[in-house]
Formats: structure tokens, C-alpha cells, sequence
């Protein structure tokens, strides 16, 4: 009996090994994009992965693990706006991650997409980083975020519609001025 | 469909394969370069929403995790180990209640199991004898001491009588073995004179610390081994 306790404890310490690697990117790039912090979004990864280490006997379908892991780290971001509620102010002016160092022009335009993004509002956003970083269809975003498929399809319309605007208004030369 | 309906699906989900807008897209040129642009647009974006990850980040979620279940493991065996140490203390506890708990309400009961308990371990014929020294040595437990021999004495040991250090005594009767028990007073126990069942008979003589019990056959004669015990004991204080 110990020895298979120790041999389960070993195959879930590799499946969880291969889960963070396969999935730590996207998780906390979609961290990232909900909380615009990257400092609260590694500690979120962070408790996310710890809780889903305690909870990995209940995952069976490999396939299912990113949404199940988005799943968890949506928990525990509303339970970080539970705990300390005071910090919301940080979250209402988005400081948009700093890649202007290597200013290649593709650099300056990822720059200037993200602080727009940053500027959507975060039910606009959510579901369009879902759909376009994690690949999920209108019905999958409408079940992880608990709404409705035609809510999903309205609100992905309006943050592309929102965002196209921008595009349209900003100068052909925009790179320039910004920053 | 009309244009609005169509911008709005592709907004939605540039790269939706419908039917409907698939064949939207057949009879109008411009609507398929607008899905075109839309799809481009998904495509600067994707790139833009590829923040870098910080360095490490991977190993340090393996990290934490085995530090966290290590941490768990050490937590895990510690209470086992209070498990165990408190399930021990229990069996200690329900072993010494058991034994020590009072199962008899009174002197004679308890007696006449105790000698049934031990009828095989002696006979009338043993050709044991204890001699009075031994057996007043014995007696210095209970502060006594006998002047002159009751009989032959076949076995003087200490015994638990119903949980309290007692003198157990079985000396040579007439048709079989006579028991006399020497016993510290117990509020427990209630304290009756005259026993006995189908074949055995008891009396008990109560001194000031000290309780004697005879229990013989009923050929003996108690009174007489009574009246033995009583002109020959002699308690110091």
C-alpha cells in the first residue's frame, strides 16, 4: 500500500509538472489582462496552480485543464476584490506593461494596442482575450464566464467595434507621437 | 443578410465559418475583405496581448507547489502521530477502568466469584504448607499479624480483590479447601455477613481497616474458623 501511495504521489507530481509548463504562459497572460498588474498576476498563477495541485485528482479530461485553470484563477481574483477592496482605485487607471525599451516598431504598436485594451472595459475585454489568446468559441467563453452566448457574441462585437475606432482615429503615423 | 447583421457577426468572431456568412462573403468581395481586416486586426492583437512572462516563472511554480506538499506531508504526520498517541491513551484509560471498576456490588458476590474463579488452582490434597512467618510477613500489608497457625496453609498470595491489594488464603478444610480473604474496607462494597449459594458459604468479620471473609463448603463449620480468626489476630496500628 505505501508503495502505491508514493507512485500515485509521483504520477500527480508529474501530470501537475506538465500542466504548469503547458499552461503557465497562457494563464498568466490571461492574469495579466484581467488585473493589469504583473506582480498581482504572477501571485494570482501563483495561488491558482497551488489550488489546483490540491484539487488535480479531480480533473480527468486533460483537454479541459486550461478552462478548468481559468476557471480557478477567476475565483481567486474575485476573492483577492473581497479581501482587500481599498485597492480597486489601482485597478481603474491601467498601468499598461512597459515594453518601450526595445523600441522596434512592432514594439510600438503592441505598446499602444495594449494601452488601448487596458482602456476597454474589463467585461469587453474578458471575454475578447478569451476568445482571441485562449481560441475559445462564442458557446466555451459563455460557459466559463456564466453568461449568455448572445451576451458573449454582443460583447466581443463592441470591444473589437471600440478598438477599430481607436485604430481609425489614431494617425497613419502614430508610432511617432506615442510615448 | 443585410450588411449590419454581417458586421456584427464578423465583429463578433472574424473567422466564423457559417454557412450563412460564408455564402455572404461568396456574393460580396468587399464583406470578405472586411472579414479579411477584422482578421488581421485579431492577429495584431493576439500579438500585443503575448505579454512577456517573467523569467522563472515555471520554476517557481514547481517551487512552491513542492514546498507546499512537503510542508502538508510534515502537517499530515503529526497527526497521525496525535492520532495515535491519543487512541493509546484511551486504551490505557478503558483498560485500567476495566480492570479496576467495581463489577460487584457486594463483599459476598465478589468473594464467591473470585473463589470459583480459582477452585482448580488448588485441591484439599496439596501437599503445600506455608509457615506462620511467611505469612505473618505477609500480613505487615495490612498492619495484622496471626499468634498461632489456623491450620494447614496451602497458599498465601497477594490478589486483586475486585481491584484492591488483598490477602488471599486457602488453608486444608475437612471435605475441601477453606478460603479466607483479607481485604482493605471499600466504600464500594457493601459489606454483608452472611453469603452463600447452592455450595458455598461465606462470613464475613468486620475489623476496624480490615475486612476477613471465610468461605469453606458446607461442612465446615464458619463460626468456629471465625472464632479462630478473631482470638488469634492482632492488629497493630
Amino acid at each position: 500500500m505505501p508503495s502505491q501511495v508514493s507512485n500515485n504521489m509521483a504520477t500527480k507530481q508529474v501530470r501537475y509538472e506538465a500542466l504548469v509548463r503547458a499552461l503557465h504562459t497562457d494563464l498568466y497572460r490571461y492574469a495579466y489582462w484581467l488585473t493589469h498588474d504583473k506582480q498581482v498576476s504572477e501571485d494570482l498563477v501563483q495561488e491558482t496552480f497551488l489550488r489546483a495541485w490540491r484539487a488535480l485528482d479531480s480533473l480527468k479530461d486533460e483537454k479541459a485543464a486550461k478552462s478548468w485553470l481559468i476557471t480557478i484563477l477567476r475565483r481567486e481574483n474575485a476573492r483577492r476584490f473581497e479581501r482587500k477592496r481599498f485597492e480597486m482605485s489601482e485597478y481603474e487607471e491601467a498601468n499598461v506593461m512597459d515594453t518601450q525599451s526595445t523600441s522596434t516598431e512592432q514594439e510600438i504598436e503592441n505598446h499602444w494596442l495594449r494601452e488601448k485594451m487596458a482602456q476597454l472595459p474589463p467585461e469587453y475585454s474578458e471575454p475578447l482575450v478569451l476568445q482571441i489568446l485562449g481560441g475559445y468559441s462564442g458557446e466555451d467563453i459563455a460557459t466559463m464566464l456564466n453568461l449568455n452566448k448572445n451576451t458573449v457574441m454582443t460583447r466581443l462585437f463592441r470591444a473589437r467595434n471600440q478598438l477599430k475606432e481607436a485604430l481609425e482615429k489614431e494617425p497613419v503615423t502614430r508610432g511617432q507621437y506615442n510615448g | 443578410m443585410d450588411d449590419l447583421q454581417y458586421r456584427r457577426s464578423i465583429y463578433a468572431d472574424p473567422t466564423c465559418q457559417d454557412a450563412d456568412i460564408l455564402a455572404a462573403q461568396q456574393a460580396d468581395p468587399a464583406k470578405k475583405e472586411f472579414a479579411q481586416e477584422l482578421i488581421q486586426l485579431d492577429e495584431r492583437l493576439k500579438r500585443a496581448m503575448q505579454v512577456p512572462v517573467p523569467d522563472g516563472l515555471c520554476e517557481k511554480l514547481i517551487l512552491r507547489q513542492t514546498l507546499a506538499s512537503h510542508q502538508q506531508k510534515k502537517r499530515k504526520s503529526r497527526v497521525h502521530l496525535a492520532l495515535a498517541a491519543s487512541v493509546a491513551i484511551i486504551a490505557g484509560l478503558t483498560v485500567n477502568y476495566l480492570q479496576f471498576s467495581n463489577s460487584f456490588t457486594n463483599l459476598g458476590d465478589y468473594a464467591l466469584a473470585h473463589v470459583y474463579h480459582e477452585k482448580n488452582d488448588f485441591s484439599n490434597d496439596d501437599k503445600n504448607q506455608i509457615s506462620l512467618t511467611s505469612l505473618n510477613q505477609k500480613m505487615i500489608a495490612f498492619n495484622g499479624s496471626f499468634e498461632q497457625s489456623l491450620g494447614q496453609l496451602i497458599s498465601a498470595d497477594y490478589c486483586r480483590f475486585d481491584g484492591m491489594k488483598s490477602l488471599h488464603l486457602v488453608f486444608k478444610g475437612i471435605t475441601d479447601t477453606v478460603t479466607v480473604f483479607v481485604v482493605p474496607k471499600n466504600e464500594q462494597l457493601a459489606f454483608n455477613k452472611y453469603f452463600s449459594d447452592s455450595k458455598l458459604q461465606g462470613e464475613s468479620i468486620d475489623f476496624k481497616n480490615t475486612n476477613i471473609i471465610v468461605i469453606a463448603d458446607k461442612n465446615e463449620s464458619l463460626s468456629q474458623w471465625q472464632r479462630a480468626i478473631s482470638d488469634n489476630v492482632t492488629w497493630s496500628i
